[in-house]
């Protein structure tokens, strides 16, 4: 038995036709599969913001749901100390609205008090300094008392 | 961008269908393979985008599907090339009594080959590729698809002396 002859021997024989009837059956399951795929895709594209929400709902669910009550005081608090200083801060604002400007007069009298207290004779020199008298002049004076 | 499947099945469906069929020598099994290679094709488009020889990337995907469900059926897998053997044709069948005979022993010596085997004969045998290309196909060494080759070649050869010296 040449081998070359057994392989080509082999070689020549046919292989069995694809069955006509599997084309249509196997393309359309391929092109469902593209289709449903496709919108899939879609879909999850779509989707991607509320996942995020629902992903920080959770996370703030499971922050939150071990002590609610305590949450839910502290967040009182919060609402009662902004509403006081929401109403402090239109009551000083109001004060200031109400303050009436200082009359001309008072305006001139102070400015005079200004310019007269920069303009006082050596105002701004500094005393001399005191210098004590050598130790020899100290020791005559006590002998002298 | 919609794949083209129609240009897919018309280029390279007989031969998978061929390959698949030798592996399988189960018509139904041959069909699940080649739709599941399709539908899977149709779900990534993506796999056959960077893709330079496709009937190579596409003979692998059957491959590895092929294999995948003869693992999935192992339990019954010890007697399964026998059984298929007996019941499936994987040639076109031979106007002429003596080919088909030979056609049956040889269908029943593929049979008894491994798997991997009949992966490389068919290869070699029916898709003409080289050793090389069955290599890069099947992700193994060029060499053990060589090997391979041989020892399946020397089966048949044994298996098939009888009749094909009878019919010579």
């Amino acid at each position: 038995m040449n081998p070359d002859d057994f392989e080509k021997r082999l070689q020549r024989q046919p292989m069995r036709n694809i069955p006509s009837e599997w084309c249509s059956e196997i393309l359309a399951a391929a092109q469902q599969a593209e289709q449903s795929q496709h919108r899939q895709r879609n879909m999850q594209h779509g989707s991607r913001f509320t996942h995020l929400f629902s992903t920080l709902n959770h996370q703030l669910a499971a922050l939150l749901w071990p002590s609610p009550k305590a949450w839910a005081g502290l967040a009182a608090i919060w609402i009662a100390i902004l509403a006081i200083n929401h109403s402090v801060g239109g009551a000083s604002q109001q004060i200031a609205d109400n303050l009436t400007p200082p009359s001309p007069q008072a305006m001139l009298a102070l400015q005079q008090q200004a310019r007269f207290s920069t303009e006082r004779p050596n105002a701004s020199e500094e005393p001399a300094p005191v210098v004590p008298p050598p130790r020899s002049d100290r020791r005559d004076e006590t002998e002298a008392t | 961008m919609p794949t083209d499947f129609e240009r897919l099945y018309d280029e390279h469906a007989q031969a998978l269908f061929a390959f698949l069929l030798n592996l399988t020598h189960n018509d139904a099994d041959t069909r699940d393979v080649l739709q599941e290679l399709f539908v899977k094709v149709g779900r990534q488009p993506e796999l056959l985008r960077p893709v330079r020889d496709e009937r190579k990337y596409l003979i692998r995907l059957a491959h590895n599907l092929a294999i995948d469900l003869m693992r999935r059926r192992e339990t019954r897998q010890k007697n399964y090339a026998q059984f298929a053997a007996d019941t499936c044709a994987i040639f076109a069948p031979s106007a002429e009594p003596d080919e088909l005979a030979f056609q049956n022993a040889l269908t029943a010596a593929l049979a008894e080959l491994p798997v991997e085997q009949r992966a490389v004969i068919h290869l070699k045998l029916w898709e003409g590729l080289t050793f090389e290309q069955i290599a890069e196909a099947l992700d193994i060494h060029a060499n053990t698809a060589a090997s391979r080759h041989r020892y399946a070649i020397d089966k048949l050869r044994e298996r098939l002396r009888p009749i094909y010296d009878e019919i010579k």
